[in-house]
This record gives C-alpha cells, structure tokens and sequence, in this order.
C-alpha cells in the first residue's frame, strides 16, 4: 500500500502528499470516534469490571482513543510513520503539506504553513471562548436572583468547573495561538516556523482536547470547580477522567507549541535581526512561551497522578491512604500562577506594538521593557502559594511569599511605565487597535491594585474564596488579557484577511464590553466585600442587588462580543480593502504583500536597524 | 523650545488632573471600605478593614497618576487630523525618569511589605481575655460540628463568650472546606486527616455568619450557619443547658 502511493507521489508532482491527500479534519473525526469505539469495547472486554476503578479506566480509555485516533486520521503521525519505515516526506510532499495551491480546503487540513496555523487558532479560540462565554452567561443568568431557579446545583458547579478551563485555555491560546503563529516568524524575518509539522500538531491536539473537555461537561459529576482540589476531585464523577484528560492533552499541545516558539526565535532571524531589534511582540512571546515550559509540565502531572489515584487506587492527594491534598494544590498552583503571566504577557507585547505603531514613537525604553516582562515571568515561578495562605499549609512560609507576589508590582509598574512613556508626546491615532489600549490601561490599574489587597496574608484571610476574587482576576483576564487579544485582533486583521476590521462596529463593541466589564465586576467586588464566597449557586438575600447588576453586566458583555464576531464576520467577506501595510508600521510582517506569499519572502531581508525608527529624521534634520 | 513649553504645559495640567484624581481616590479609600464590608466584630476584623483603607489611599496616587497620564495624552496628543499623522518625537528612553519610577514603585512596595508583616505579627488572634478557649471544627458535606472539648457538648451553631481568645481546631470529615466566620476577619481551610488552627477574639455580642469557601460539592453554597457571641454569663447558661452528647 504504502509503496503505491510512494511511487505515485514520485510519478506527478500534482500527487504530492501522498496519503495525507485523503486526510482532513472530517476523517480525523471519523477517526477518532471509531478509535473511540474499538479503545472502549477493548477497555470493556479487558478491565476488571468490579474494580474500584473501572468506570475511570474505561472513560480514560476511551478518551485516549479518541486522541490517537483524531491524530491517526488528521494525519499527524503520518510524517513520523514514513520516517519510521524510512522514507521521509518529498520536497513536493512537504510543499503539499504546507497547503500549496489547495485553496480554502487547506483549513481544514493538518496543513503545516504558520499563517494557516495562525487563521485555524484564530477560529479555535472564537470557538473556546463562545463555549465558554455561553457558560458564563448560564452562571450568570442563575446568579441573578438568590434561590436555585435556572439550573441545579450539581449542573451549576458543572458548568463553573468547565468555564474556567474553556476560558483559561481560551486566553493562554488568545493571543500566542494566532500571533506568535501568525506574524513571530516574519517578525523575525524567516519563512516559517523551526518545526511547521509540530506547529500543526500543537493546533490540532488543541482542538483533541475541546471534545474531551466538553464532553466531560455531558458525561457529568464535576463538582470539584476548575482548580479540581483533592479530595472532591477524587470524589466527583467520571467528568473528571474526561476532564483530567484533556488538560494532559492540551499541555501536550502548549508544550510543542512553546517550543516551537523558542526555537523559531532563537534559531531562525534573518542577517541583522539581533534580539536587541527584535520587535517587543516576540520577546514578549518567547518569554511567555518559556514560562509555559516550566510551568504547564506541573498541570500535567497534577492532572496524572489525579487519574491515577481514581483509576488505580493510589493515594497521592488522599489523606486515609498516607497522601495529602496539600500536594495537590501545591503542584496545581506551581502551574497556577506561571500560568497568568503565560496568558498576560503575549498580550502585553501586543498592546506595546500597537502603542508605538499609533503613537507614532518608538516603544519607551524597550530594554526596561524587556527587562520587565522577564522579571514578570521570573518571579511569577515564585509566588504559586499566595493561592494557599488559608490552606492551613506552612503557615511560616506566608511571610516570605506576600514578598515574592508584592515584587511582582514594580515590574508590573513598567508595563505601565513603557505605555504612558511610548504615549507621552506621541500624535495618537485614535484607530480601533488604541482603543483596546486604553480600556487596558483602566482595566489592568483595577486588576493590579485589587490583587494588592489579595498579596496580603490578613485581608487574604477575609477576601480567599468570595467574590472579591473572582472580581480581580477578570479585571486581569477579562478586562485586560481579553482587550490586549482584541486589540491585537483588530490591530493584525489586516495582515490575516486583507481587510480593516469594522471601525464602526468595533468601536460600538469596544463601549459596550468596557462598560459591561466595569458594571459586572465592580459590583461583583462589592459582592465579596459584602461576604459573599464564590462558587455558591445560591445566596443570602442581602447580595441580591450587587448581583442583579453584575449579571446585567455581563448581558452587557455579551452583547459587545456579539457585535464583535458580527464584525468579523461581515469584515472577513466584505470589508473596506487595508492593502500590505495600513498602519504604516515599520516591524517586517507589514513590508511583506499582503496575502503574505507561501513562504513570506522571495528574498530574506537583512535587518540594520529596530522597527521603532519613528521621529529619526526629525532629530536628523 | 517649543518641545519644552509642550512638556511644561504637560506636566502642569497633569498635575491638576492628578491631584483631584487622588483626592478622589483617598476619599473613596477612607470611606468605601468601612462602608461595603461587614461590621468589624473582632479585632483581627478591624485590623483588616484598617489595612484595605491603608493600602486603598497609598494606591490612590498612583492609580491616579497612571490615568491622569493617559486621560491628557487621549484628549491633547490624539491626531485630529486626515490620515496617517506624522511622527512623534524620537524619545526612546529617560532614564532618570525610568529610575525614579522604579525606585518609586520599590518604595511603596516595602512599605505595604512592612504594613503586611507588621500587621501579620500583630495579628495573633487579640487579647486573650480571662478564659481562652478551645473549640473543635469539624467540616463535613454540608454541615459544620462544634464540640467544646472537656463538655460533651456539641453543637450545629457556633456560640462563643465575648472578649475571650478562642482558637479553633479545624478538620474534615471527607472533602476540604473553608471555615470563615465572616464579621471576624479569620479563615481556614478544613483539611480531611489534618488538623489546622485559628484563633480570634470576638468583642462584640451579637450574631455573625459562618459560610464554607472551598467548593465541597453539591450543597457548597447551603454549608452555611451563624456564631451566637454571648455574654460569659449567658455562655455559661447555654453551655449548661446542652444535653451532654458523651
């Protein structure tokens, strides 16, 4: 078999690719469900059916069958395969793989160009964040009046289990997935990722992982919220095995991705581009990208050894069998808190970007700048036990960890510093992309100054588990992550469709998120202040007004993101044409034609100088 | 020169804009605090309301200067006119600038260390009182149990004297819950196979609120229940007249 389509793939050039020309994402579904099928009636067959265990071995079972199988017939192990036996991929093959001249299908395809890459993470993360958003909207809708009313409990812990992981996943691929895919390797000046393979499989072990984590949400029992502490973790149903799975799945997939990364920007600058004239948006996403290493090996094992205490009857976070849940949560917020600045600083190199390129100025004191988010990313490793100061876990080392997360304020500081300097004299171009700048710059103060509050181990022990905490990580997530990546959006629209992203439409969105951010989440800290914990379905009816308007807050944010996929859509089919560089821009991506040619550049370009030259012939003349 | 009196201008109208942003900053941060959270009933409680007004009026300057900032710079530096607007000055560092923020920011941030561990070492549950006392916490899905060692006594409602230490020793029967008495200002976490302690000094007769603040399953949100703070003569009373459980 293999040897026929070998030689046919020699014969014409028009057969390149060989068998992967029978391979989409259709068949990868097929696939994967039929695996799925075989991997379950194995499991069936061969498990010990009055096990402790056996409901969370054959739900395991079955989820790693859909894996494999979605790999197998998407085609990701096909290039593996043929080197295996020997016979690696033809340069027609490789240039078939990149989606050469396959037109809209390639999409759909396991197609390793990073563009391509960088559209399908584009649609993958809209997806996690309707799923997610739908959610909140649900949580929301129940939280609105004080009694069970709209869903049940059980379904209520359910759905806040499941919305926190759609939307941390959503946010960590928010702004890395399509960006540092998209435009770090022209940035850089190179035509394509170190590993465009790995790149797509770090994509569409992403999308393995969606049906695994919705597919808990229907399957059930997930009562134990997303930082899945043990012991309800081990307690709750066979969700969790689901659910376990497909955060293992996709730290497998933000693993390859990170360093791919890492790799493109170390190893694949063009002649003159010296990690001093990188642009911002790369340092900031090989930083993040780095951190992602260290930290999502710890969301791995945290979520393994979980498996395993519920398939296998180990005892690691369960205190009867000799373990404790301390080890738990200490692994799961060594993850934890990495983890926000893994979200938070692709989105914060953006946001830099677009300040320069509307300011009209080079980025305020870009070393500082760097240095910042490296300081970010370096202490952000250790403050993971902030998370834990209730926990009753070494009360001793409170003292030393408030130091650790208040540092992290002085770098924090800096982010502000470069953007208010980049914008000091600037001549601001009010364009959609500044927008989202500003609603950072009054989002992130709220975010910033709240969690000060949180870093302090007695109003720790008032404010730990209500609302007021939830209020200020989506301050951080929402207002701030969330603006960075639809800032970006708006900012490289152009690049990506050949079309301005609706000025009209997304400035209405741009009003109504903003304001439906401060509704919502002001009130939901005057729900914490109030006393009321987080997580609770039901609550006291002196909390009824605060959380009446935070639920017509988030109407209000739903309402802006629905205007915002509207325009889009409508910008993505029919928008005003913005030509290779609308925003004058000097970093490489905006210099290249736009649709940006298969392999970016017919010539390599030779770097002599950094894209901020903005101002240099006024001060020269 | 023109660059100079821009910048001058600058600065002074930022100035005004920043210190009536700060003023009102430090109000809402004297006032709202007091104002949202529950009524302080134990020392401990008192210390953090005092501590989130503290920190509120330090943050308030410089939330303000960061928005005076970018108030100005979106009203007088914003491009009015067609097109592409020309370029801005090539300013690419200042570096006493960039140091006078950093050594600013470091400075606030060891004072709010030194508040913080000041504050945690003041902190050691209040005064003591004539007769400190001992109560077992036990957390199960989805009820509290206290039981008062050396009694027999135990109870589904928490009641303590007023103006006494009491220190909680808290534990789970299955999954871990958040033991928060929430006019008190103390929280912990009830841990299954361990025991984890507290200690606060309520000094104001009255009842307050407990409520669990770990996800602990289906009932999460109804593992509620209050604290009676009595009089020691009317403690001694109820305690009197408890059915011994022994």
């Amino acid at each position: 078999m293999t040897t026929t389509l070998e030689h046919t793939a020699h014969e014409s050039k028009s057969k390149a690719g060989g068998f992967l020309r029978h391979l989409n994402f259709f068949t990868g579904v097929i696939t994967g469900v039929v695996m799925a099928v075989i991997f379950y009636v194995i499991g069936r067959v061969t498990l010990d059916q009055s096990g402790r265990g056996f409901v969370d071995q054959l739900t395991t079972v079955t989820g790693v069958g859909w894996v494999i199988g979605f790999w197998l017939g998407i085609g990701a192990l096909t290039g593996v395969g043929k080197w295996f036996i020997g016979k690696d991929q033809t340069h027609a093959d490789e240039m078939y793989l990149a989606g050469k001249d396959m037109g809209k299908f390639r999409y759909w395809k396991y197609t390793t160009d990073h563009k391509v890459v960088g559209v399908q993470y584009v649609i993958v993360t809209m997806i996690l964040l309707g799923a997610g958003g739908i959610l909140a909207m649900a949580i929301r809708t129940e939280l609105m009046t004080p009694g069970n009313h709209f869903v049940n409990p059980q379904i209520y812990n359910a759905f806040i289990s499941v919305h926190g992981m759609l939307m941390i996943i959503a946010l960590i691929v928010a702004v890395a997935g399509p960006w540092a895919n998209f435009v770090v390797p022209i940035m850089v000046g190179a035509r394509d990722m170190a590993f465009p393979r790995l790149n797509a499989l770090s994509l569409w072990t992403l999308v393995a992982a969606i049906p695994l984590l919705l597919g808990s949400l229907c399957i059930g029992g997930l009562s134990m919220g997303w930082v899945t502490q043990a012991p309800i973790s081990e307690q709750a149903g066979p969700g969790m095995d689901l659910f376990a799975l497909a955060i293992i799945t996709f730290a497998v997939s933000t693993t390859v991705a990170g360093v791919n990364t890492i790799c493109t920007v170390l190893t694949m600058r063009t002649k003159g581009m010296t990690l001093e004239r990188l642009p911002i948006f790369v340092w900031a996403s090989m930083i993040a990208a780095g951190l992602g290493l260290y930290a999502f090996p710890f969301f791995l094992v945290v979520m393994s050894l979980n498996l395993v205490d519920r398939m296998n009857g180990t005892s690691f976070f369960i205190a009867a069998g000799g373990g404790t849940g301390w080890l738990q949560e200490n692994l799961f917020w060594l993850m934890g808190h990495p983890e926000v600045y893994v979200i938070l600083l692709p989105a914060v190199g953006a946001l830099f970007e677009i300040t320069t390129v509307f300011s009209r100025k080079p980025l305020f004191s870009y070393r500082t700048a760097v240095g910042g988010m490296a300081a970010l990313a370096g202490l952000s490793v250790l403050v993971w036990a902030h998370h834990m100061f209730t926990t009753g876990w070494a009360p001793t080392l409170g003292g030393p960890f408030m130091l650790t997360t208040e540092l992290i304020s002085i770098p924090t500081g800096i982010v502000f510093l470069c953007i208010l300097g980049t914008l000091w004299r600037g001549n601001i171009w009010m364009r959609l992309p500044m927008y989202w700048v500003f609603g950072f710059v009054f989002n992130f103060i709220v975010g910033g100054v709240t969690g000060i509050y949180l870093s302090d181990i007695p109003v720790d022990n008032q404010m730990h588990g209500t609302m007021f905490v939830v209020a200020h990580f989506h301050y951080v997530f929402v207002g701030s992550v969330l603006f960075g990546a639809i800032g970006a959006l708006a900012f490289w629209f152009p690049k990506m469709s050949g079309r301005y992203l609706d000025e009209k439409l997304g400035k209405i969105s741009f009003w109504l998120t903003f304001i439906g951010v401060q509704v919502t989440f002001l009130a939901m800290f005057v729900s914490g202040l109030r006393g009321m914990p987080r997580r609770y379905s039901s609550y006291s009816i002196i909390f009824e007004h605060t959380n009446f308007i935070s639920t017509v807050g988030a109407y209000i944010i739903m309402a802006g993101m629905l205007v915002l996929l509207g325009a889009i859509i409508t910008s993505w089919r029919s928008g005003e044409a913005s030509g290779p560089n609308p925003w004058h821009s000097k970093t490489l991506e905006w210099l290249v034609p736009t649709p940006v040619p298969l392999e970016n550049f017919e010539v390599l370009p030779v770097i002599t100088e950094d894209p901020y030259t903005y101002g240099e012939e006024l001060v020269n003349s | 020169m023109a660059h100079n009196n821009d910048t001058k201008q600058a600065v002074r109208s930022i100035f005004w804009i920043w210190l009536v942003l700060t003023i009102v900053g430090v109000v809402i941060g004297i006032y709202a605090p007091g104002w949202l959270m529950p009524k302080a009933a134990s020392s401990t409680m008192h210390l953090v309301i005092l501590t989130v007004i503290v920190f509120s009026v330090a943050a308030a300057p410089v939330a303000a200067m960061v928005y005076s900032i970018a108030l100005y710079a979106l009203v007088k530096w914003r491009w009015r006119g067609e097109g592409v607007p020309p370029d801005g000055p090539n300013l690419r560092n200042n570096t006493p600038l960039t140091a006078v923020w950093v050594i600013g920011s470091t400075v606030l941030t060891i004072f709010l260390l030194i508040w913080g561990l000041a504050a945690l070492a003041v902190d050691d549950g209040g005064g003591g009182g004539k007769n400190p006392m001992t109560i077992d916490v036990t957390g199960q899905q989805w009820a509290w149990s206290f039981s008062y060692p050396g009694t027999h006594v135990s109870s589904n409602e928490l009641y303590v004297p007023v103006n006494d230490k009491i220190t909680f020793d808290v534990t789970s029967k299955d999954v871990v819950h958040g033991f928060w008495i929430v006019q008190m200002g103390v929280k912990v976490n009830a841990n299954p196979g361990v025991t984890t302690t507290v200690s606060v000094t309520p000094d104001k007769v009255g009842t307050y609120d407990i409520r669990c603040t770990e996800i602990c399953g289906l009932y999460h949100a109804f593992m509620v229940t209050r604290v009676k703070v009595l009089s020691d003569a009317d403690f001694s009373k109820w305690l009197a007249s408890q059915p011994s459980r022994a």
